[in-house]
């Protein structure tokens, strides 16, 4: 808004107060009475409530949306609602925001010979993308053209996009953004249960004593589940929260233990806690021997490297092994990880692991394992989350109530639809991958396509299909709900030499930093202008049915990528006539889930409920996965049963996991760790929370926080603009001393959110070996005044 | 580029005729902008409508934070019955009783805000449920009134029925008998979906 509109707008409120509308011309009188409320047709009953879920993070509470005149014009916290029983955070209350920002995208705009956009009609866009796609097709194949989606698709647009993508153009460059923000969890999960998500549920807040936060600010970023535990632990004196981190978070005033340690040596913690039990004794030993295997992967640290960056920018090519282990084995080399060893490496003080260890060892206490951005986005994120499923899976607390490890989500449908319909590069609905030649068959028998249509060879991950585009391998790319020249790590790496026959769509709902590198952008429709279905952290699939028309011409994400689809000559894919697509679109996506233990709800029961965590048996959910007496699939009479782990004889894998250094650490050029992250306020990219007045106007900008000590001996002073500079990029930033949080000596905090002020401009695009996750938390940066 | 506060101050000088409206109609300019202060008990404001609602994004949303940061934690001041602290003002009681709330988790500001700045990312179009001002309704004159709205983080119901605070009309004659709820029922709405039941 430009100043005088907002002094106009101030000045009616004023007259307003004062009483003095009368003064005011009949134009200004309305606005006054607008802007203050007054209006006459005010009752609370004069809007219609719907449920949805929240369209921010991967928590997935309920909320209801009150729309009056075809506008969303109230929401409040879903009472009914088993996820946040009415509560919300602040950006959960303002989530009409979203939607009604004033440069809200309503037609599909094509880029002109002079640079601009310009508006075109959707038959045009549609032919252009249609004919893009298959001359990549025909000059260069299927590995020149991709699609990079969102874990905020809704499944239909996954779905979609999957069927599109895998089976019309027999490629498997299907990304989503999920990949540099989950990847290394599902990895741990399917490493050690052979299928993703976890066993545990939001139940285990209430049923658990002990909740140990490693790297997660959960106070900020999960901040209605944090008050589940904060409510428990105020009705239950004895209930403890531990904050394992690398600064002090608003997470950590509520901590009875904080322990800090230096970025990336969690491992050394984590194989300090295994130590210690084993050494006190704290093992479940029947629980070991009747459901554990022991295994160890590839840890030769130059055999691993850090991934496609440096000298292996565009020819990275390591891939782990799955060796036999042994108990003796796994402790021959926890048993390194002396308390000493790993204070010495953490910088926690012996007696903190000690206490760590004691924690997790009490057997006659629930504890639960939480964790998100820190252990996923982490050049040994696999790892990581090894040894955190370890540590419950020797103390045989796993798989029931208050006892879990529970990985966190940071989008509303990085579950429901990148991990569950499986839109990467490597896999399939349901756990399914495209490099086994049953699973791959499995999916064409249900997209009745003939033998052999669905390529084996896994397509471009992340990085890789950017660094492809950036090539020019990758030629046509179509990009949906996701904002990756923000997003993305060492940014400068994705500016995009010319190209004539490169072509970049991108289907969002403003403009962006990746909308200002399209071809072509298209109009989306958001959250509850069409229908959709979201999957929470806690294995909860929800439904929520359109409430308010889209804006102008645009339409949903999984429409435009059926009509492209049509357009190619690929409409039997999408065989459901006029617009009633969406349930039987679903049910046939179901169909891969029957029977696998990840059954999910149907979709007329989906409407009737808050959601239902799968699996969904009988019309039942499934609280505590592989538990006998909660998941039907569990055929014995107590205990669990990994059912899904075959390949282990239905046990799941305890990996032995060393620790190795983050790929960047502080030296004498780059004295200071730069960790990056979210703030409360604003979500991911921002470009749905920075249009959202209350939420801009409480965080308008990304700032730098500073350790006081390390400001004083910079002589920067709290509000200055200072320099930070790593090896890959330069941001100028407020210092911040005095700020919500406070990271030690040594290290600085930006979050990503502004797009006019690139954290990703510093960070490195170092990843995590196994899951091709980038570590957003890890580079060294200098801080100069500016 | 003038900082929050300046520009109110800005604003207050351009408005400076406004201000004997202002007089006239009992206001000050502290009800509608100025941040930094916050009156106190003894000329404490009654809260009025337009102010109400101009700290919201539509009713029922969380109000933001209209005043700086005191050092303090939110509950410090923001009691159960409200405090007058010497030299700020008057801070009015937390509505917020039984859930979680003032001697529970103290999560204030995972809801409410404070304003930073009055400039806007990019202008927004959305216009936010009014505010209604109607009062519950009564079987019969003298009846006591139906709870006009949810009491769902409202359970202090004298946060905003009593007190030097508390709006006229809505003020309560009869604040020593703490048991509100035993004559005034919550009003189900009946456009919960599903139906209750």
């Amino acid at each position: 808004m430009k100043r005088d509109d907002w002094r106009r707008r101030e000045v009616l409120r004023l007259f307003a107060a004062s009483g003095a509308i009368a003064a005011l011309s009949p134009r200004d009188q309305e606005a006054a009475a607008a802007l203050s409320g007054q209006s006459a047709n005010a009752a609370d009953d004069s809007l219609t409530w719907k449920k949805a879920p929240c369209r921010y993070c991967g928590s997935g509470c309920g909320v209801e949306v009150g729309v009056g005149d075809g506008r969303v014009q109230a929401v409040r916290g879903d009472a009914k609602s088993p996820v946040n029983k009415g509560l919300l955070c602040v950006k959960g209350y303002h989530l009409p925001g979203l939607l009604y920002g004033a440069d809200r995208l309503t037609k599909p705009m094509r880029r002109g010979a002079n640079g601009e956009l310009a508006p075109i009609d959707w038959d045009e866009a549609l032919d252009l993308v249609a004919e893009k796609y298959a001359s990549s097709l025909e000059r260069h194949g299927p590995d020149s053209v991709g699609m990079y989606g969102s874990g905020q698709w809704t499944v239909h647009d996954g779905y979609a996009a999957l069927k599109w993508v895998k089976a019309g153009m027999k490629s498997n460059n299907l990304e989503a953004n999920a990949r540099v923000c989950m990847a290394s969890a599902v990895m741990g999960f399917m490493t050690q249960f052979q299928s993703d998500e976890p066993m545990g549920c939001y139940d285990d807040f209430e049923a658990g004593d002990d909740f140990i936060l490693w790297g997660n600010n959960m106070a900020e970023m999960h901040p209605v589940l944090f008050s589940r535990i904060l409510e428990h632990k105020r009705t239950d004196p004895n209930v403890r929260i531990v904050d394992v981190a690398t600064r002090r978070t608003p997470t950590s005033q509520y901590a009875d233990l904080y322990i800090e340690f230096r970025p990336g040596t969690d491992l050394a913690l984590a194989n300090g806690v295994l130590n210690l039990l084993l050494r006190n004794d704290k093992i479940d030993h029947a629980f070991v021997k009747e459901n554990v295997v022991f295994k160890r992967g590839i840890e030769n640290l130059e055999e691993i490297g850090y991934g496609c960056y440096g000298e292996n920018a565009e020819r990275y090519g390591f891939k782990d092994e799955t060796r036999e282990s042994s108990f003796d084995d796994f402790r021959a080399l926890v048993a390194e990880y002396t308390p000493a060893r790993v204070s010495e490496i953490s910088g926690v003080p012996a007696a903190q692991v000690e206490a760590l260890a004691e924690i997790y060892g009490a057997r006659d206490r629930g504890t639960v394992s939480l964790w998100c951005m820190g252990v996923n986005q982490h050049v040994r994120g696999t790892w990581m989350n090894n040894l955190l499923n370890d540590i419950h899976l020797l103390t045989g607390k796993i798989s029931r109530p208050g006892a879990n490890p529970l990985s966190l989500t940071g989008q509303p449908s990085a579950c429901g639809t990148v991990r569950e319909v499986g839109t990467l590069a490597n896999r399939l609905p349901s756990d399914m991958l495209v490099t086994k030649p049953e699973h791959r068959e499995k999916a064409e028998k249900i997209w009745k396509l003939a033998p052999g249509t669905l390529p084996a060879k896994p397509g471009y991950h992340t990085l890789d299909l950017f660094r492809a585009l950036v090539r020019g391998d990758v030629k046509t790319l179509w990009i949906q709900t996701t904002n990756p020249w923000v997003s993305l790590p060492n940014l400068s790496r994705d500016v995009l030499p010319e190209d004539p026959e490169r072509f970049i769509v991108v289907s969002d709902i403003y403009p962006t930093p990746t909308t200002a590198q399209a071809d072509l952008v298209l109009p989306s429709a958001a959250w509850v202008e069409r229908e959709g279905v979201f999957g929470n952290t806690e294995r909860r699939t929800q439904h929520w049915e359109k409430m308010v028309e889209p804006p102008g011409d645009a339409r949903e994400d999984a429409w435009q990528i059926v009509e492209v689809a049509k357009r190619m000559g690929m409409g039997d894919l999408f065989p459901w006539p006029g617009d009633d697509w969406h349930e039987p679109m679903y049910e046939e996506y179901r169909s891969f889930t029957l029977g696998t233990g990840k059954d999910l709800a149907s979709y007329a029961q989906l409407k009737e409920t808050r959601g239902l965590r799968w699996p969904v048996i009988d019309g039942k959910e499934t609280l505590y996965r592989y538990a006998a007496g909660y998941d039907p699939y569990v055929t014995k009479r107590e205990g669990v049963q990994f059912y899904k782990a075959k390949g282990y004889g239905e046990r799941a894998a305890v990996w032995r996991r060393p620790y190795q250094p983050p790929a960047e650490s502080p030296d004498d050029e780059y004295p200071l760790w730069l960790t990056t992250g979210r703030v409360l306020e604003h979500w991911h990219t921002g470009s749905m929370t920075r249009r959202t007045t209350q939420l801009h106007q409480a965080v308008p900008a990304a700032y730098v926080e500073l350790n006081p000590t390390d400001a004083r001996s910079l002589g920067v002073q709290d509000g200055e603009t200072v320099r930070v500079t790593s090896r890959r990029g330069t941001v100028e930033l407020p210092a911040v001393t005095q700020g919500r949080a406070q990271p030690p000596r040594g290290t600085v905090f930006v979050p990503f959110f502004d797009e006019s002020r690139l954290a990703n401009l510093l960070t490195l695009d170092a990843m995590d070996n196994i899951s091709k996750e980038p570590d957003y938390k890890k580079c060294a940066v200098r801080v100069e005044r500016a | 580029m003038r900082s929050p506060l300046a520009e109110i101050r800005h604003l207050r000088r351009a408005l400076a005729p406004t201000l004997l409206l202002f007089l006239a109609a009992g206001c000050t300019p502290s009800d509608v902008g100025e941040r930094e202060a916050v009156p106190g008990r003894d000329d404490a404001q009654k809260s009025v409508p337009v102010v109400r609602a101009a700290r919201r994004a539509y009713d029922g949303a969380p109000p933001t934070i209209p005043h700086q940061a005191f050092g303090a934690d939110c509950p410090t001041c923001h009691t159960r019955v409200g405090v007058a602290v010497e030299g700020v003002g008057f801070a009015p009681p937390s509505p917020h009783d039984d859930t979680l709330g003032l001697e529970g988790t103290r999560r204030c500001r995972q809801c409410h805000v404070p304003v930073t700045t009055n400039e806007v990312f990019v202008e927004s179009t959305f216009v936010g449920r009014p505010q209604t001002l109607d009062g519950g309704a009564r079987m019969h004159r003298f009846a006591p009134p139906v709870m006009p709205h949810s009491a769902f983080m409202r359970e202090n119901c004298l946060a905003c029925h009593d007190g030097p605070a508390a709006r006229e009309g809505i003020r309560t004659s009869h604040p020593e008998r703490a048991a509100c709820r035993q004559c005034h029922v919550e009003r189900v709405a009946t456009t919960l979906w599903p139906p209750a039941g």
